[in-house]
């Protein structure tokens, strides 16, 4: 399998530096970019598998590269990286159309795996933004689309086990299904997230001005 | 901020005769000026005054005499008296002028001239100035107590009203300025609070890690303890107000971190207001975890919480060494009694799962009703 070629964008050089380190040969890091402003053009021009993508940059956020990129490199998958793991953040790039959403005190080998399910059009889901999922999908409020607004018990099932800390593969094992039918389960999610107009989700992003 | 915010704001604005908008002497632009209004106002307000009795003219000579050109010496200090005076007996006839009586107008310009002279230099004319006050209130109690004067309620509010033309956009600004100097003020203190906040904390800790370099787990604790507590003075989490679940957990999985140098990831969904039952599942919960963090090897410590409507389930999970349950020495008290007999006290259950991949322990309550 060839390398993913894969763009950093974060506004601070220390930690892009880090994560050059860190991933070392396992993907190839084509460009790097510290602002809105400068990874767009980057991107557009380099039309890597994968963007590593901050979620705070000094001229707009995360999301507002993924707004500007998206719509004409439709091939170009993000991933969101933070230091925070509020609730408003993770909303506001998952529903910008980032794949995942990893917190920067992932280890190396957990980010390569984070970054090749991401290419392969896989959600990745921490443990943190399952929960926050689950919170956000709670039952009690009724749903204005059940299709969209609310998690099947198999879905829930799956995100608690990502919750507990279990990799894909062990969470397969435990419910007796294979990898890729949890990998659906978790996109299936990922899309409700991005879709759902449940009163949590779109509070979040009506206050981030999103919608 | 040097200004003392407790002072009070008395001083005027320092009027100067503009030089670059005048009409004649500059006196209406400068008072224009320096009361931030239109000077067609002002100059409105002199003409006005004029009419009784010649006020308008009399101040503003006064005006003119007393008031320094902008980027002009300042008046000798004889025109600047005269100028004080003259403006005084506009300011009189205008009173007249607007059938003020004398009863009403001796009082005035006493007590006029003891405000001026109190707040000029002070010593012997503070003297002088409290003693024409109280010859003012004597004057006005002495004249007008027992008179009825319907037309002298009449004259005060023609004064008030013209007094409050003037002086109003100058209080106004004044009131506005008062709000910018407190909102700098409080700027100032939040920035000092902030100085110092990362005076006690962060620089407290870079000094740590900078001494403790050689040791990167003591490294990697400080690093966790100094992000939590930053964390939770930047997001300070909105969670039930005061005991609940969740802050409760959060404090235990930083007290086992710290004790053993193990991060603890925590999940958390829902939350609950802090009982007994509860604090047993904290309890119970802070064990498993330090039992992780203590006996794994594992490099971090996973802890979901899922608060549903009926139960309360805690999952403490490593990816450790693993363990056989059966082969604990007797010894073991910490699962037995501190999590098994706590659990089971308060109505909840344990379970146990532990191979070569790690260990994951299931606390779980039933709520009661």
């Amino acid at each position: 399998m060839s390398r993913r070629r894969v763009v950093l964008v974060d506004d601070h050089h220390l930690f892009r530096s880090g994560v050059r380190t860190e991933l070392g040969d396992a993907v190839d890091i084509v460009g790097e970019a510290g602002s809105v402003s400068e990874a767009v053009p980057l991107i557009r021009e380099l039309d890597p598998d994968v963007v590593l993508l901050d979620v705070h940059l000094p001229d707009g956020g995360g999301h507002a590269v993924i707004a500007q990129v998206a719509p004409e490199r439709p091939g170009v998958r993000f991933l969101a990286l933070s230091v925070s793991d509020a609730a408003e953040d993770v909303i506001d790039v998952i529903r910008a159309g980032a794949r995942g959403y990893v917190t920067k005190t992932i280890s190396g080998a957990e980010l390569v795996d984070a970054i090749e399910r991401t290419a392969e059009g896989d959600a990745v889901f921490s443990p943190r933004l399952a929960g926050f999922v689950l919170d956000a999908f709670r039952s009690g409020e009724a749903a204005v689309d059940p299709e969209l607004d609310t998690l099947t018990a198999r879905e829930r099932e799956v995100l608690q086990l990502i919750a507990r800390g279990y990799r894909y593969k062990e969470i397969a094992a435990r419910l007796h299904l294979s990898v890729k039918t949890v990998e659906s389960h978790v996109s299936a999610v990922l899309r409700k997230l991005q879709l759902s107009s449940r009163h949590e989700l779109t509070r979040w992003a009506a206050e981030r001005r999103l919608i | 901020m040097t200004t003392s915010p407790y002072r009070l704001p008395l001083t005027l604005p320092r009027v100067r005769r503009a030089q670059d908008e005048r009409a004649l002497g500059g006196v209406a632009a400068g008072i224009a000026k320096s009361l931030d209004v239109d000077p067609t106002l002002v100059r409105l307000t002199f003409a006005l005054l004029a009419f009784a009795d010649g006020a308008g003219i009399a101040a503003y000579l006064g005006a003119w005499l007393a008031l320094s050109l902008e980027d002009g010496p300042a008046p000798s200090p004889r025109r600047r008296a005269l100028g004080v005076a003259l403006i005084a007996v506009g300011g009189l006839l205008a009173l007249r002028g607007f059938g003020v009586s004398d009863s009403l107008l001796w009082p005035l310009a006493l007590g006029a001239a003891a405000v001026m002279l109190i707040r000029s230099r002070g010593g012997v004319y503070v003297v002088v100035g409290v003693v024409l006050g109280i010859a003012a209130v004597i004057a006005f109690v002495d004249r007008n107590v027992g008179q009825a004067d319907t037309s002298s309620a009449l004259e005060s509010s023609a004064v008030a009203i013209a007094l409050l033309l003037v002086l109003g956009p100058w209080a106004w600004r004044l009131a506005l300025e008062r709000d910018a100097e407190r909102t700098a003020r409080i700027r100032t203190e939040e920035r000092a609070e902030m100085a110092a906040r990362i005076h006690d904390s962060v620089l407290q800790t870079l000094a740590l890690v900078q001494r403790e370099a050689g040791d990167p787990r003591r490294v990697a604790a400080l690093a966790r303890r100094q992000e939590r507590e930053l964390r939770g003075w930047l997001y300070p989490a909105s969670r039930a107000e005061g005991a609940s679940l969740a802050s409760a957990l959060e404090t235990a999985a930083a007290e086992v971190e710290e004790l053993h140098g193990v991060p603890v990831e925590l999940v958390q969904t829902g939350d609950l207001p802090l009982d007994e039952q509860l604090e047993s599942l904290v309890l119970a919960s802070r064990e498993a975890m330090a039992n992780a963090a203590e006996h794994s090897g594992a490099e971090e410590v996973a802890v979901f919480v899922d608060v549903a409507d009926d139960d309360v389930a805690v999952f403490v999970r490593d990816r450790g060494s693993g363990f056989e349950p059966e082969s604990l020495p007797p010894g073991a008290h910490g699962i037995a009694e501190s999590i098994r007999g706590r659990m089971e006290r308060a109505g909840g259950t344990v379970a146990l799962a532990s191979s070569r991949e790690g260990t994951e322990v299931e606390l779980r309550l039933r709520r009661q009703p």
